[in-house]
């Protein structure tokens, strides 16, 4: 424990009287001063001064730590915003990337597709010169049976005219023949004679006939063509 | 009135919030603070190496987890304990209040265990009535809300 002498005593009352100047701290619990009113008025007033001073310290302090505490609190909020964000990026670059990969494969693929359009149209072209070129083969073919079958159709014609014909005339000639011999031979050409008009005009009526039909059938297909 | 008191805790802010109580509370004559288990421990380890116990303090608040330190709270109430002579009322201050760890540090000779709030007067008021109990180790281990 601490005693002040009489002259320090003094000096620690006037300090405190004139500048408000005051021991404080735990040294203030160790001075016991026993029949002086005033030197233990001045330690309460010390003691008050000095608790009062810490309350305000301490208020302070605990407001600090508080702010402190918060502080963290948001700095552990930020870390964690910028560990999300880092994520975010990471996710962002690696979709990126996939989105880089997916491109170059559809551009190769465009690529392929576009090659495969020009060969397809050079194919297409083909086929349309090849579809062209057998349109063109089809209607020869086709006008060359037609001028076959006219031939054929002429080549019948012809020799059935030309049998035709010659049935007439074979027939018109024996007939002739044979009322030029019965003339010559002076024997009765009345019933020869009526019979070789008839048989004449009989093969001259079947030869128009005949003329008339073919002429007929050749206009008729002509016409169906 | 304790004599002396070392506490052990990393945040400086808590050192004059700590004393302020203390001080206002009329708890202790002297405080020391430090930021360090190592530093602590190294504090015993010289007093107990040059046998002057008269240096220790007379009580000793240590938190839980102290940064920058090589081992925790709970670590230090051991050595200080176990290899540095005990002799001292030794306890957590702490925020945490995990029983487990209560547990260690009553296996580690803690005597008591006071969880730092806002409000920290008010424990530290009724601890200074159970104080004489640790002093002469017939208070059992308890926990301050």
């Amino acid at each position: 424990m601490i005693t002040p002498d009489k002259q320090t005593r003094s000096q620690l009352i006037e300090i405190q009287k004139q500048k408000d100047i005051c021991l404080e701290g735990n040294i203030l619990k160790l001075f016991k001063i026993n029949n002086d009113k005033e030197f233990n008025d001045y330690l309460e007033y010390c003691n008050t001064k000095d608790k009062e001073s810490r309350k305000k310290r301490i208020a302070i302090t605990k407001q600090v730590q508080e702010q402190n505490i918060k502080l963290s609190n948001l700095v552990d909020e930020n870390q964690q915003i910028m560990t999300d964000l880092q994520n975010k990026i990471t996710e962002v670059e690696e979709s990126k990337l996939t989105f880089e990969v997916q491109n170059r494969e559809l551009n190769e693929w465009k690529k392929e597709n576009l090659e495969l359009t020009e060969k397809l149209q050079i194919e297409m072209l083909n086929a349309q010169s090849a579809k062209s070129e057998a349109l063109k083969a089809k209607e020869m073919a086709e006008n060359d049976l037609d001028l076959l079958q006219k031939k054929n159709q002429t080549e019948l014609i012809s020799t059935i005219v030309k049998v035709a014909l010659y049935v007439i005339i074979g027939v018109g000639i024996i007939t002739t023949g044979v009322y030029i011999f019965t003339l010559i031979m002076g024997k009765d050409t009345q019933v020869i004679s009526s019979a070789w008009s008839n048989i004449f005009g009989i093969l001259l009526t079947n030869a128009f006939s005949i003329v008339g039909t073919i002429m007929g059938i050749k206009y008729a297909s002509e016409n169906k063509q | 009135m304790i004599d002396s008191i070392l506490l052990v805790d990393d945040e400086d802010l808590f050192h004059l919030v700590f004393e302020d109580a203390c001080s206002l509370l009329d708890i202790s004559l002297s405080l020391k603070s430090v930021s360090s288990s190592d530093e602590a421990a190294a504090m015993f380890k010289k007093w107990f190496d040059e046998k002057t116990p008269q240096y220790r303090p007379e009580c000793v608040f240590v938190d839980l987890n102290i940064i920058g330190s090589s081992f925790d709270g709970i670590e230090l109430i051991r050595k200080i304990n176990f290899e540095y002579g005990n002799h001292v009322v030794i306890g957590i201050i702490s925020s945490s209040n995990e029983s487990e760890e209560q547990s260690k540090a009553l296996q580690a000779g803690a005597q008591f265990w006071i969880i730092k709030s806002d409000e920290i007067e008010p424990r530290l008021e009724e601890f200074k009535k159970d104080y004489d109990g640790y002093k002469d180790r017939t208070a059992p281990f308890k926990i301050y809300k």
